[in-house]
């Protein structure tokens, strides 16, 4: 029982030092933004193409994703000799299920619209950890789909953005965002309340008070 | 000047990025990509000017301290 307790106990490790001066001080985060640019412009434009483009996914005459059902198609073939594209049998599996309820209407306007809206969440830095999140989610299931072509690299990029979600957006709108709006275990300005006249306002989530090395993070408990 | 309006030119500064964003990617495409980049890039440093400028003093708590 001692060690279940000890295995399950609330405690909280912190970082080392040399994690939190990349990924939680804001000195970095001119490459963060670069980072960030240079992926949310992927996105942006392998999501305009599905959106607006001549061969776009969805919005055309007749069903739309035929195109996202092309892919499909051909990423659950097996071919007779070498490998198949896909390398795990339950991901083959998922996407025969999908397609064979056509559920590639409705899934391409879910990539195309969700590209564009993570490419321009993170051109503008807001809610960056998520973006990345979502960003990272659909590069990992285009490799799981047998597409390498820029993903892995775009994969890569999205991780070190997630690692440095809260100074990512530190050029960007998260800079006045994530103390506004706060996170899941730290509420910010606008979900508190308006401060009573005169006194101070406890915390937010301090992104913005790196120069006393006060993180959005509580102190280690334990 | 008014908070809400310090604040709107903050959001506008960056809608801007958005908007040059999405234009330079329909009008330019994939022809060159490091073309395309710089105008975004431009467009963050203006909205980041602005960020400094004007948006942090409607949200700097702690000045003055």
């Amino acid at each position: 029982m001692a060690l279940f307790a000890r295995a399950f106990e609330k405690r909280e490790l912190r970082d080392p030092g040399i994690f939190r001066a990349i990924f939680s001080n804001v000195w970095l985060a001119p490459i963060l933004l670069l980072l960030r640019l240079y992926i949310g412009y992927q996105f942006l434009m392998a999501g305009a193409h599905k959106v607006w483009g001549g061969e776009r996914w969805i919005a055309v005459s007749g069903p739309d994703g035929l195109a996202l059902k092309g892919y499909w198609e051909r990423a659950v073939a097996i071919p007779e000799q070498g490998r198949p594209p896909i390398s795990f049998d339950w991901y083959r599996d998922f996407l025969t299920f999908m397609l064979d309820h056509s559920w590639y209407r409705w899934f391409a306007w879910v990539i195309a619209l969700g590209e564009v809206a993570v490419g321009i969440a993170l051109i503008v830095g807001a809610f960056v950890g998520v973006a990345a999140l979502f960003g990272a989610f659909m590069n990992f299931n285009f490799l799981m789909a047998g597409s390498a072509s820029i993903n892995p690299v775009m994969f890569v990029v999205a991780m070190l953005v997630i690692f440095g979600w809260k100074t990512a957006g530190w050029i960007g709108l998260d800079r006045w965002l994530l103390p506004a709006l706060g996170t899941p275990w730290q509420p910010g300005s606008v979900a508190r309340g308006p401060a009573k006249e005169g006194a101070r306002e406890p915390s937010a989530p301090d992104i913005r008070d790196t120069g006393r090395q006060r993180g959005p993070h509580p102190s280690p408990t334990g | 000047m008014n908070r809400v309006l310090l604040l709107l030119l903050g959001v506008a500064a960056w809608a801007g990025v958005a908007l040059t964003a999405v234009l330079i990617t329909f009008n330019i495409g994939e022809k060159n990509q490091i073309l395309m980049f710089l105008p975004i890039l431009a467009a963050v440093a203006v909205a980041w000017g602005v960020g400094e400028v004007v948006t942090e003093r409607v949200f700097n708590r702690d000045e003055g301290e």
